[in-house]
Formats: structure tokens, sequence, C-alpha cells
């Protein structure tokens, strides 16, 4: 139905895809999986005649049934795509946040589709998408026809999106990247509705993702495209469980998965000395410790089960010496308070007593009660989704929040964070040996104990960047000449280079594509091991959490639902959310 | 001569270069060295229209109007500069503390400025020049007290902008100290934005200068100024127009040279 031929589009004189063909049937979804910056959105947007005025087709057609669409040479036909947009294929954008207008009504903007397109009259218009939105899952279709897009859940918004690509039946349907901007169980549901969507209309999908566990889920055929070309393409069976090609096999390997993440996880058990393992750890680091203890039965009940089990009370009669404790923390805010005043933790407004007299003393607790601590050379793994609190909870650990009720102590110094997005954690106007070696000026600051001369901040600066895997030469770059991964490993290495013995890794690697995402894993895991390192590690990616960490910790709506070893909770989930999350990915 | 990034020539920047360059040139040699006296009068030659021996032709009391377009614009040029310097140090100061902090300063110092905006910058410059009294310095404070906030609230948004960036509040748990962070982490980032402000409050205060002479109430006679020759001009436009074009386009010169180069600087 859908033929694209040979398709070359290029932007300027760079040509960002290259002779790609594509053909979709009637009822079938197809994948298109590969990294950024493999052309794969291109590909899909000139498919959509939605492909900005400055990119040329340079070669090949695309063909709707037997109209051409698109031809090499020639300029997009606006006058015909129009006729095809909306009513034959629909797309189905990433970010919900950004593809409604945030001045209308949702149900208005829906209805703009059947407006431009069908000449049904008010009434039956609004029926029309009403029950769209009942069909795409929107039970309370009355209340979202008539609300504004940020009075609605990202998960809401998207359904939305889905109600709008589908109202008028098109026969193909583009999505790029559905489910990336939502929360693990939310893009459960979305993937599950377009799969049914598929099933009852039997359009055509194309299904535009780089997350390949979502590309095997819901495709029937997958197309692996890179640097422009469609390296791979075959059913979702053959290109994942054989590739053919070696840039499928490193792609598939590459994810984290629970196989893959078991078969890391025991290597590691296997070293001594590495996260994961108190048993060993303790054997190098603490021999005299070990017997001191009263009773050896720990152990030896360890030693049988591999080390699996129980380590947390284990654990607290082992490592007397925990780096961080958390003791029945809860995190509030309060109306009214914001910004840096908050955060040195001075209250100014009683100076301003205008404020002080409107001020509602109201407290909306954010994280309730938790209560855990973290081992040296420990990871820990904080999931849940988004608004449950993990965010604030790191950033109370890290002192940036001190609207807190119970107790944080450090046994560290200056506990650092790594950040999600690399492209905002490095100070562009710096270059990378200053700002490896700004920690330490600022330690040598504080403390002038701690003061080292230039050339050997200069040398620790070196060093570092030579641990986290790069060159020398980038020491006098400046972020912006660094791809993500690089920047990643700088913020790393920033966070390391004082030796601070915790750090909080907020979704260190969830902005980064698969292969990428690997290094940055095992660079993670060797420099613990290195560097006997605690980490608080937030994800939502369940996957990269039991490749990552030692022990879980479950959270939802400010409550901690489950802590315990990783190998525990995946096996035997206590909390029903946990069992929820797991089977969702 | 200069090109741009994406290696096209930058047409924006050539220009202004060479207008400012030239403007600058004039001006600064002004100071030490002109063709003619600025104050030196001749009646054998009142108002020559333009020629080889007087570019510009003669004022109403035979002087060269050359020179004293040369004299003036580098008074002008002075003015400004200083001008900029003072208020741009002050609010990048004033927009730094109370961008990043916010809090009691912000709220003074935002309401300070407002208050000043309330006013006609023209009304405010006569304010102060007649508490001050006429004179060059007094010119600078009163042109510098009013461009300040403009350059305040530029600066402030920046760094309300940045102070949450994620590489701020990485640099707050290092344990960089507050000014440290300010001038040396947040105040390179804001640069860009900051020259362009600059640029501006330049050109506008090269035209308050002027408008302020012509009022008479800036750079006093006998010293040349652009302005002041403009309203000295007034009367001879039919008989010797070259009188008031002269300073009248150098000011066009000048300014549009700024405009033109900054337009260059930020495209590059």
């Amino acid at each position: 139905m859908i033929k694209i031929d040979e398709l070359s589009v290029a932007f300027g004189e760079t040509e960002v895809v290259k002779k790609v063909s594509l053909d979709l049937r009637d009822g079938e979804i197809l994948g298109v999986v590969g990294e950024s910056g493999s052309g794969k959105s291109v590909t899909a947007l000139t498919l959509m005649g939605l492909v900005a005025d400055t990119a040329r087709v340079t070669s090949g057609r695309i063909l709707f049934d037997d109209v051409v669409l698109r031809e090499a040479g020639k300029s997009c036909d606006k006058a015909l795509y129009r006729k095809y947009q909306g009513s034959e294929m629909s797309m189905v954008f990433q970010e919900p946040q950004t593809s409604l207008n945030p001045t209308q009504k949702v149900g208005r903007q829906v209805e703009e589709v059947l407006l431009l397109h069908t000449k049904l009259d008010r009434e039956e218009i609004r029926e029309k998408v009403l029950e769209t939105f009942r069909a795409v899952g929107l039970q309370d279709a009355e209340r979202v026809y008539a609300s504004y897009p940020h009075q609605l859940s990202g998960g809401m918004r998207q359904r939305a999106m889905i109600a709008m690509a589908i109202i008028l039946h098109p026969r193909l349907i583009v999505a790029d990247e559905p489910t990336t901007a939502l929360d693990v169980t939310i893009q459960n549901q979305i993937v599950e509705l377009l799969r049914k969507i598929n099933k009852e209309q039997n359009n055509a999908m194309l299904f535009i993702t780089h997350d390949l566990h979502l590309a095997r889920r819901i495709c029937h055929r997958v197309a692996v495209m890179k640097d422009g070309c469609v390296v791979e393409i075959g059913t979702a069976e053959e290109v994942f469980d054989h590739p053919k090609e070696a840039y499928t096999k490193r792609l598939v390997e590459a994810v984290p998965s629970r196989v893959h993440g078991r078969e890391g996880f025991r290597r590691t058990v296997g070293k001594p000395g590495v996260s994961g393992d108190p048993d060993d750890r303790e054997r190098k680091a603490g021999d005299v410790e070990n017997r001191e203890r009263k009773t050896g039965e720990a152990g030896s009940q360890e030693a049988e089960t591999g080390n699996a089990g129980n380590g947390e009370t284990t654990g607290t009669a082992r490592r007397p010496e925990p780096v961080l404790q958390v003791r029945d923390l809860s995190v509030y805010y309060q109306d009214g308070n914001q910004a840096i005043a908050e955060e040195d933790g001075k209250d100014r407004e009683k100076k301003f007593s205008l404020r002080v007299l409107f001020r509602r003393n109201q407290r909306q607790y954010v994280v309730h009660h938790a209560d855990f601590e973290s081992w040296p050379g420990e990871s820990l793994g904080l999931v849940g989704e988004s608004g449950c609190g993990k965010t604030s909870l790191s950033k109370a650990i890290l002192g940036m929040n001190h609207h807190i009720e119970g107790k944080i102590v450090h046994h560290s110094v200056r506990p650092q964070m790594v950040f999600q997005d690399p492209y905002s954690s490095l100070n562009p106007s710096k270059t990378i040996g200053w700002l490896l070696q700004e920690p330490l000026r600022a330690a040598g600051a504080l403390d002038k104990s701690l003061a080292m001369t230039k050339a050997d901040m200069e040398t620790a600066a070196y060093d570092m960047l030579r641990r986290v895997g790069m060159e020398e030469q980038y020491f006098h770059r400046k972020p912006s000449e660094l791809s993500g991964g690089q920047r990643q490993r700088v913020s790393i290495a920033q966070a390391l280079i004082t030796n601070p013995g915790f750090i909080v890794a907020d979704e260190p690697v969830s902005a980064l594509d698969v292969t990428i995402q690997a290094q940055i894993m095992e660079l993670i895991l060797k420099l613990q091991e290195e560097m006997r390192l605690a980490c608080l590690f937030i994800s939502h990616d369940i996957n990269v959490v039991y490749r990552m960490c030692d022990r879980i910790m479950v959270m939802k709506e400010g409550q901690i639902l489950e802590i315990g070893e990783t190998e525990e909770v995946f096996s035997h989930p206590k909390a029903d959310y946990t069992k929820l999350l797991l089977c969702n990915s | 001569m200069k090109k741009a990034k994406n290696g096209k020539w930058n047409k924006y920047l050539t220009a202004g270069v060479i207008m400012t360059g030239l403007a600058l040139f004039l001006g600064v040699l002004g100071f030490f060295w002109t063709p003619y006296s600025t104050t030196a009068m001749s009646a054998a030659e009142k108002f020559a229209p333009p020629s080889l021996r007087h570019p510009f032709g003669t004022d109403n009391f035979g002087r060269d109007i050359f020179s004293r377009v040369m004299q003036g614009m580098g008074t002008s040029i002075l003015i400004s500069t200083l001008v900029v310097f003072f208020s741009g140090a002050a609010g990048i100061l004033l927009g730094a503390l109370t961008g990043y902090f916010g809090g009691l300063v912000d709220e003074v110092v935002m309401r300070i400025t407002d208050a000043l905006n309330g006013f006609p910058s023209i009304l405010l410059t006569l304010v102060i020049i007649s508490l001050l009294g006429t004179g060059m310095q007094n010119v600078i404070i009163s042109l510098g007290l009013v461009f300040v906030p403009s350059f305040v609230r530029i600066v402030r948004s920046e760094f309300i902008r940045l102070r949450d960036a994620d590489y701020i509040r990485r640099a707050r748990m290092m344990g960089v100290g507050n000014f440290r962070i300010l001038f040396i982490h947040i105040l390179p980032n804001i640069f860009s934005v900051f020259w362009v402000s600059v640029m501006i409050g330049f050109n506008n205060a090269i035209l308050a200068e002027s408008g302020m002479s012509y009022l008479g109430i800036g750079v006093q006679p006998p010293d040349a100024s652009l302005g002041k020759m403009l309203s000295d001009a007034q009367g001879y436009l039919q008989t010797a127009p070259w009188y008031a074009l002269a300073p009248g386009l150098t000011i066009v010169w000048v300014v549009l040279g700024f405009s033109l180069f900054s337009e260059g600087i930020r495209r590059r």
C-alpha cells in the first residue's frame, strides 16, 4: 500500500537518508529502529510531507497505492499531500506536551480534522469526537473535550493525539516515538491501544522507536536504520533473535535486558570486590571485622545462596559504616517558597511582613517517611514513575532542599550528582580541563588542607579524563565539541574527581542512545569497583536498574513500597505496583 | 575581511567594522590633532561651502566644520563608552545579585528600576543635570544612571535563567562559593546576550548625548559637540545646509556603523 522506493533525502550537501526502501501493507506494523541521527524521523517526515522545505529528495519516490506522492527532483506537492494528510495518513508525535496547542481546548483541536475533511455538522462532529475519545480509552470524554492540554496528564494527551490521528480512520498511521516521553506503565497502555487500533481498523502503521523492546512487542516487521541506510529488514523475530548484520547484533546486545542483566550480575559477582558482592568485598576490606563477628552463620548462608537474599540484615551486621543513612525522612514543599532563599535554608520571608501576612502554611509532602541506607561500593536503585518523589528525595539527600523532616546522615564528603541531560550539565563556556579542576579548587577553597597546587590539579584532571575513557586531547576542548556520550563521561569524571564516596545518578543514561548507554553503564560499574563508590541510581528503566544495581528501592507517590536485593525484588516482588512495573517492561 | 561561520561573507560585520573603524580613528585623532583649530575664527571664510580646503565647509564664525565634527565625534564616543562602561558594570553587579539571590534585594532593586523606567529618560537626565550642573562628567553620570535599569533587567533575566541550570546546581553541590558561581560560572555564559545590549546601549548613549547637547545641557561651548552644532546650524539651514548636514550625517554614520557591527557580531 505504501511503497518507499530508494528514497534519498539531503539537507544541503549532506544526505541524511540514503536509498531507503520500505513497503507497508494494510494492517501491518512496521517498526523502524535506530539510534539518533540514523535518519528514521526524516524518512517518516518525508513520507508524511512534513519535512522542512530545505530538504531535497535526491533519488527515489514515495507511492501511496499507485499515486506518486513525492519524487526525486520535485518539490513537495502541498496540494496533493493535503488530500492525504489527516484523512488517509496521520501522525502521532513524541511530545504530547508540545504537539497540542496549549491555548485551545482539546476537543476543538480534534474537531478541526473533521471540519477540514468532512461535511458533518457541529453536533455530529462533537458526537464523533466523543466517541473516538472513548475508543482510545479516555473514560471521561466530556471533560477531556472541554479541557485545555495542560489540564490533562501526559498519557491522556497522547491518547487525545491518537484520537486526532485515527478519527478519520486513516489507512496509514505514522507514530514517531509515541511513548518515549511517557512513564512505563502509561507507555504500556499506549502501546496496547495502538495495537488494538491496528487490529480493529486494519490500518498500516509505521512505528518509529529507539526502544528495541517496544519494537519487538508491537511490530510485525522491523527495519534497522543506521546513518541513513536500512541495514536490515525482516520480521521482528528474525531481526532480534537472529540478526544478520553486525550492527544489529551490537544494537540488540547493547539493550539492557533482564537476560543480559543477569549475566552481567553474575559476572560481577564472580569478581572480588565488585559492586553487588558484600561477601567478597568484606573479605578483602574487612577481614578483621569478619573474625570479630560473633556468628558466622550469615556468611555461610550467603556463600550457599551465592549472595542473593537477605543482604540487608547481614549487610548491616557486616558493614558497620554506611555512607548514607536516611531515617524517617519526609520532604515537603511549602506554598510560596521558592528558589535560592529556600535552598540556603534561610527564611527570608520573615523580613517581608506583607508576605508573612498572606502566607499559607500549607505543607505538601512529596516524600513520606523514607528510611534506608547506602553502603560503600553499593548501587542502590531507585525506581518509580515521574512525580513519585524520586527527584525530591535525591535533592534532599544532596542538601539542595531544606524542607525536610527526619534525619539524613552522610559519612561521605560532598556527595555529587550526575544529571540526566548531558547537554545542560556542563558549563558551555569552560574547557573540559577547567571543569574537571573546578571541584578540586572548590574543595581547596573550603578546606585549606585539601588545597592542591595547579600542577597537581592538572595531573589529577588528566588522570580522571583517562579513567573515564577519554583521550588527553579533550582537555582543552569545550563541551559543545563533544558528543552526548562523551559529555556524560566528563560529567561523571567531574562528579568523581574529588572521590566523594557517594553519588546520586539521576537517570544518567536515559538521554543516550542504546550503544552509548551500554558503554556508560560499563563505565559506571568499572569506576564503582575502582573507587568503592556508593551510588543512588535513579531510573525509570527497570532493565537498566537491573543491570546496574545491587539493591532496589521502588517508590510510588512518595512512599517507598519495597526495598531489597535486586534479584529478590525481581523474582519475588512483594508490592503489587512492583509487579506491575516488572511485567510492563 | 571577516567570514561568517557558515563560510558566507558577513556583510554586516565588514560594513560595521569599516564604518566604526573610521569613526573611531577620526574621533580619537580629533583629541590630538585636527586640520584646523576648532576654535580659530575667520571672518573672511564665514559660511564657506564644502571645498578641498574645508571638506565640510565652515560655520557662522568661519570655523572649519570638519575639524569640529572630528572633535565632537570623539567627545560623543568617549562619553558613550564611559556611560556604557559604568552602567554596564552596575547592571552586571545588580542584575547578578538580584537575579541569582532573588528575595528582598531583588524586590527593592527592581522597584527602584521600575521607578526609573517610569520617567522619560530625557526628563530624568534634565533633572539630574539641573541638580549637578552641566559639564562632561555630569553628562556621564546622568546618562549612566538612566541606562542602568535596562542593563539590570537583561542581566537579571539571564541569571534567573541560568541559576537553575544543571551545571550551576553541580557547582553549588561542589561547594563553589556564591561569588565565584556568579562571576566565573554564570557570567561568561551571558556575554553573548549582554554584548548585544551593550551595543544597543552605546548607540542610545550617542543619541542621548547628542540630544542633551542639542538642548544645551550637554557639552558646553567652546568644546565642539555634534548636538550643539546641530542646534547652532538650525538658523542657517537655508543659507548653509552643510552646517547642519555634517554633524547630522556624522551621527547617522556612527550609529549605523555600530548597529551594523553589533548585528554582524550577533550573526557570526
